[in-house]
């Protein structure tokens, strides 16, 4: 009886961190969309409440009452499943982020590689949308945008291990503490330029949102999609775009640690910083050609983000 | 837990090996072997469970076992392809070039 | 039964009923998913088999790239995917030898005997990396050579033969 209880209760805070990412999707909406006016002279949306501040919800309203469409020759378990592989293991990324003291689902004692290998799993449901699609530009959009987070995934990867070769540990809690004196931005900035665009590109953002292009792609893989399964998509970039800033700010900004405010609040205003520089970087930069797409990824990040691991390595030996 | 997993793990072997016996697609046979590769994976992080987990030998084998089906999987793959453009379809006995 | 017991059994029938569905099916695309569902439930049975750190390089290298490979040849291929494949080829001697074999080794396991599960170490990702540096250095060295060759061979063999 006791572990029926237990799973309840899993199912319960399941339930509690969709609504909790729903409702960061919303404001994270708003806010690209305010900031994105200011950028382009502009005013945003400003009809529905006080300045526009509840459009993203009606918007929400509107795509969850909307009508299911499915197209005709679709197969129906990849088409139903796509969105949802997306969705989950976004939110499920989440789950090893300190917000300080009891504030983490669970302290994992691989919690980095438990963050790099869980959204991983996203690919699988690109490529499974892409083809049940029924459409080639869809299909084109699916192949694109798993190539192209295998390819980032590297250099991504080898970026976190000089973090976690200074930390000593892969527990996310530990490299916590690891940060108390000093942030690891200073050790290794080279690291962090290398996460912080190579995230860019994993979340699927501009200027490397080739997969879902929509002067070549109409939008790649949710071309069919729409309704409840297109706001699942919408849902996992956002909170995609959250985890990475979480997990920048937890690896290389010190999380959680700061003074005088408690580490939930530091580590919300490091992860909004983080954020802000991603929806400022929407606004100012074009997009990638694939090929250039994937030569940036192959022939530049990978031999430096090799050369830094090297690098950092060397140096670690000679202070110690 | 050990004895379930082992006996786990032999139901996997076992559907693994129905799997590679009775079907003739090529990219069906890999899901077979990968299933027969992750049983053995299953047996042999349960021993390292009891037999001098302090040397973790076992686990050092799960992870060389998952190296090396990354390994087959990939040249498997490849094979698949050239094998579909040589022949037209991945069904492997369609493969019969040595066929007087 | 504890929670740990469950949550075992819980997942040995995804993966069984997983392997199973992966074997049987028609459809190529579903049996892929089926194993998608597969491995992750090893991954679950890792994780309570003490073996975090093999869950998870589980769920990196098997759902993350040996799935999506297969995704992706599938595509490529392009066989079986609208039209089902070939029905299961004479199920009678296949399940009459899976069952022998299958057999034989559950009794083996059955009657094994009673295992102890002895004390984890402190910090067991660390005594896996020491053995995965240490005293496994020659097959960890060799796996990463044999990556490398069949990277090399699976290249190869894929290329476009010039006309």
């Amino acid at each position: 009886m006791s572990h029926l209880l237990t799973f309840a209760l899993g199912l319960l805070l399941g339930a509690v961190a969709f609504t909790i990412v729903g409702a960061l999707t919303a404001i994270l909406v708003l806010t690209e969309r305010k900031v994105g006016a200011r950028i382009q002279g502009r005013v945003g949306p400003m009809h529905t409440g006080p300045q526009g501040s509840l459009q993203t919800i009606a918007d929400m309203v509107k795509l969850v009452m909307k009508e299911d469409v499915r197209p005709a020759r679709a197969d129906a378990v990849a088409f139903g499943l796509g969105p949802l592989l997306v969705a989950v293991p976004a939110i499920l990324s989440l789950a090893v982020i300190p917000f300080g003291g009891p504030l983490i689902m669970r302290d994992l004692n691989v919690g980095v590689l438990y963050f790099l290998a869980v959204p991983g799993v996203t690919v699988v449901g690109l490529l499974l949308a892409g083809w049940a699609s029924y459409d080639n530009y869809s299909f084109l959009g699916g192949l694109r945008s798993s190539a192209q987070f295998i390819s980032y995934e590297i250099p991504r990867g080898l970026a976190v291990v000089t973090v976690v070769m200074l930390a000593g540990s892969l527990s996310t809690v530990d490299l916590l503490e690891a940060q108390s004196r000093v942030p690891y931005i200073v050790l290794l900035p080279l690291s962090f330029l290398i996460y912080a665009i190579t995230s860019l590109a994993e979340v699927n953002r501009i200027p490397f949102d080739i997969p879902e292009a929509e002067s070549e792609l109409v939008a790649g893989y949710h071309t069919e999609y729409s309704g409840f399964r297109w706001a699942l998509f919408f849902l996992a970039e956002y909170a995609g775009l959250f985890a990475a800033s979480a997990f920048g700010a937890l690896l290389f900004l010190g999380g959680g640690n700061g003074p005088l405010l408690p580490a939930v609040v530091w580590l919300i205003l490091k992860t909004s910083a983080l954020m802000f520089v991603g929806i400022w970087i929407r606004f100012t930069l074009p997009r990638f050609r694939a090929d250039q797409l994937m030569r940036l990824a192959w022939k530049f990040f990978l031999p430096l983000s090799l050369a830094n691991l090297v690098l950092a390595a060397l140096v670690m030996k000679a202070v110690a | 837990m050990t004895t379930p997993a082992l006996v786990l793990s032999s139901v996997l072997f076992a559907i693994g090996v129905f799997g590679v016996l009775t079907r003739r697609n090529a990219i069906t046979l890999l899901v077979s072997v990968e299933i027969m590769m992750n049983a053995a994976n299953i047996n042999l992080v349960a021993f390292s469970r009891v037999h001098e987990p302090a040397a973790m030998t076992g686990q050092v084998f799960a992870l060389l076992g998952i190296g090396i089906a990354a390994c087959e999987a990939a040249v498997g793959l490849a094979l698949i392809l050239a094998v579909r453009r040589r022949f037209g379809g991945t069904d492997v006995q369609s493969i019969d070039l040595l066929k007087g | 039964m504890s929670l740990q017991d469950s949550l075992f059994a819980g997942f040995g029938l995804i993966a069984v009923v997983g392997a199973l569905y992966a074997v049987i099916t028609r459809s190529l695309l579903r049996a892929i998913v089926a194993l998608g569902a597969f491995l992750t439930a090893v991954a679950g049975e890792f994780y309570l088999l003490s073996a975090d750190f093999v869950a998870v390089v589980q769920i990196f290298v098997y759902v993350g790239g040996i799935l999506v490979l297969m995704l992706f040849a599938l595509m490529l291929s392009a066989s079986g995917v609208r039209h089902p494949l070939a029905a299961i080829d004479r199920p009678g001697l296949g399940a009459v030898l899976a069952y022998a074999i299958g057999g034989g080794l559950v009794w083996a396991s059955w009657t094994a005997g009673t295992f102890v599960p002895a004390e984890l170490p402190e910090d067991a990702v660390g005594a896996l990396g020491r053995a995965l540096l240490g005293t496994q250095l020659g097959p960890f060295e060799l796996i990463g050579v044999i990556l490398l060759a069949s990277v090399i061979a699976a290249l190869s063999i894929a290329r476009r033969e010039q006309p």
